[in-house]
């Protein structure tokens, strides 16, 4: 991997790492096992890695963001996730934010690329 | 599935311990749920290359274990800027105290000799990494009191609130070294280093222009200076052209207003040379019996002293040169990064 390669993999990967937990409390209003969450997020067109989705489940669980519970279903103990009231507030608070950002960079894309407007 | 059971094993190594079945049995559920559909699909079970595939893109069990793990640092970042300031603070402070109490104990002490100042100067390095590790341990320490809540320090945390803008110290002075000379001064320079090599070069003849009566009273004296001061006498006269020189060529080639840097140091090491030959007197030998035959037994003992009081004398001159020196390198090799960081500045 040449430096700018590994350089832009840097700034991709820490551009990703604050939408993907806006991903996931979004998901998770709906109760959902690691596997399907995964998919879930696949569908969208947002594939996580294994080994970066299933701590970030637990990472939210001890941050009180997300509530798990221990579930059979289809003959299998699964562990179940959704949103805690606590998350379902952040997660308001955090997709506005998303959306302020996201407007603020887009009318900087338009104002740079045609200062004229 | 062997393989997978083998990589839940390897993974379950690398895991906290109180929680290794909990998130082995998440782990083992959502990878078996996957292997199911992906068998589903395929309408049988995988290969073994085809196994070996899908646990090689999960990634190595160390990588796979480590995300489990709290993220942990020996100083975290809220208390690293805390830390780094302290630390600077400490080392500067603490090799001023060294040399301070070198420099005492020198005086106060025995014999010191060029021996016992080579040991004190190797002895900075040691002090510089005891004090680092101790200020780097007591910070280790200060993090894990916090983050396992043993102590809170509140003040720590809004640590922005505890400064005032109006606090902040004035706008420092430029460094005059910067500060493009004046044609007058840079011929001032020429003109009085000129006639300082001629007072110099008078000295021998005329030695009241340097002692003034004093050398009226060593003459009178039973002593006289020792053969090395025209060694140290003749290098100072050459320090002094050498100077001279590099005035003159700044003047001459127009480059007065930014007189190179290094000429500095280079000027400032040579400093150490007449210095270096006095203090390597035999003896501390600096001032001599006109007669020793006839002198040595009443003024020997008195000679002694007088010899070791300006020996002592010259090493707290040659230290200061020697720190002067060190910082004023330091200061130049600090321009130079930033000169280069920053290339239009």
């Amino acid at each position: 991997m040449t430096l700018a390669e590994n350089l832009f993999e840097n700034l991709r990967l820490e551009l990703r790492r604050g939408c993907l937990t806006l991903a996931v409390l979004a998901q998770l209003r709906q109760e959902r096992y690691g596997y399907t969450l995964r998919k879930a997020l696949a569908d969208d067109g947002l594939v996580i890695d294994e080994s970066t989705l299933y701590p970030l489940l637990r990472r939210l669980e001890t941050q009180g963001l997300l509530a798990s519970q221990w579930r059979e279903e289809e003959k299998r103990n699964k562990r179940f996730y959704r949103l805690t009231p606590e998350g379902e507030q952040i997660f308001a608070q955090l997709l506005q934010e998303w959306h302020s950002i996201n407007a603020s960079i887009q009318q900087t894309i338009n104002t740079t690329v045609n200062p004229t407007l | 599935m062997d393989l997978l059971d083998r990589y839940l094993q390897s993974v379950r190594k690398h895991l906290p311990f109180e929680r290794q079945d909990d998130i082995v049995a998440e782990l083992r559920a959502n990878l078996e749920a996957q292997l199911e559909e992906k068998e589903s699909a395929l309408g049988r079970p995988l290969t073994q290359p085809e196994a070996e595939a899908w646990i090689k893109q999960l990634g190595s069990p160390i990588h796979m274990a480590a995300h489990y793990q709290p993220q942990q640092y020996l100083i975290g970042p809220a208390l690293f800027p805390i830390y780094r300031h302290v630390l600077k603070l400490a080392l500067f402070w603490a090799v001023v105290a060294y040399v301070i109490g070198t420099v005492v104990r020198f005086i106060a002490g025995a014999q010191p000799d060029g021996a016992a100042l080579l040991d004190a100067i190797l002895h900075v390095p040691l002090v510089v990494l005891y004090v680092a590790a101790w200020c780097t341990l007591a910070f280790a320490a200060i993090e894990y009191a916090v983050t396992r809540g043993c102590i809170k320090l509140p003040q720590l945390e809004p640590l922005s609130t505890l400064w005032a803008p109006g606090v902040l110290p004035s706008i420092e002075q430029q460094n005059p070294a910067r500060k493009p000379r004046s044609f007058a001064h840079a011929v001032a320079e020429v003109v009085v280093g000129f006639f300082l090599l001629d007072w110099l070069l008078l000295i021998p003849h005329h030695p009241w222009l340097l002692m003034g009566p004093g050398a009226v009273i060593l003459d009178a004296s039973p002593y006289q200076l020792a053969p090395v001061w025209w060694q140290f006498y003749w290098c100072i006269v050459a320090l002094n052209i050498v100077q001279l020189g590099w005035n003159l060529e700044n003047l001459l080639r127009g480059s007065w207003r930014q007189p190179h840097p290094v000429k500095h140091i280079v000027f400032k090491f040579m400093g150490l040379v007449p210095l270096a030959f006095v203090l390597a007197v035999r003896d501390h030998a600096l001032l001599v019996l006109k007669h020793p035959a006839l002198d040595q037994a009443s003024r020997g003992a008195t000679l002694d002293v007088i010899n070791l009081y300006v020996y002592r004398s010259f090493i707290v001159i040659a230290a200061i040169a020697s720190i002067q020196l060190i910082w004023d390198f330091a200061q130049l090799s600090r321009n130079a990064f930033r000169n280069r960081a920053m290339p239009n500045a």
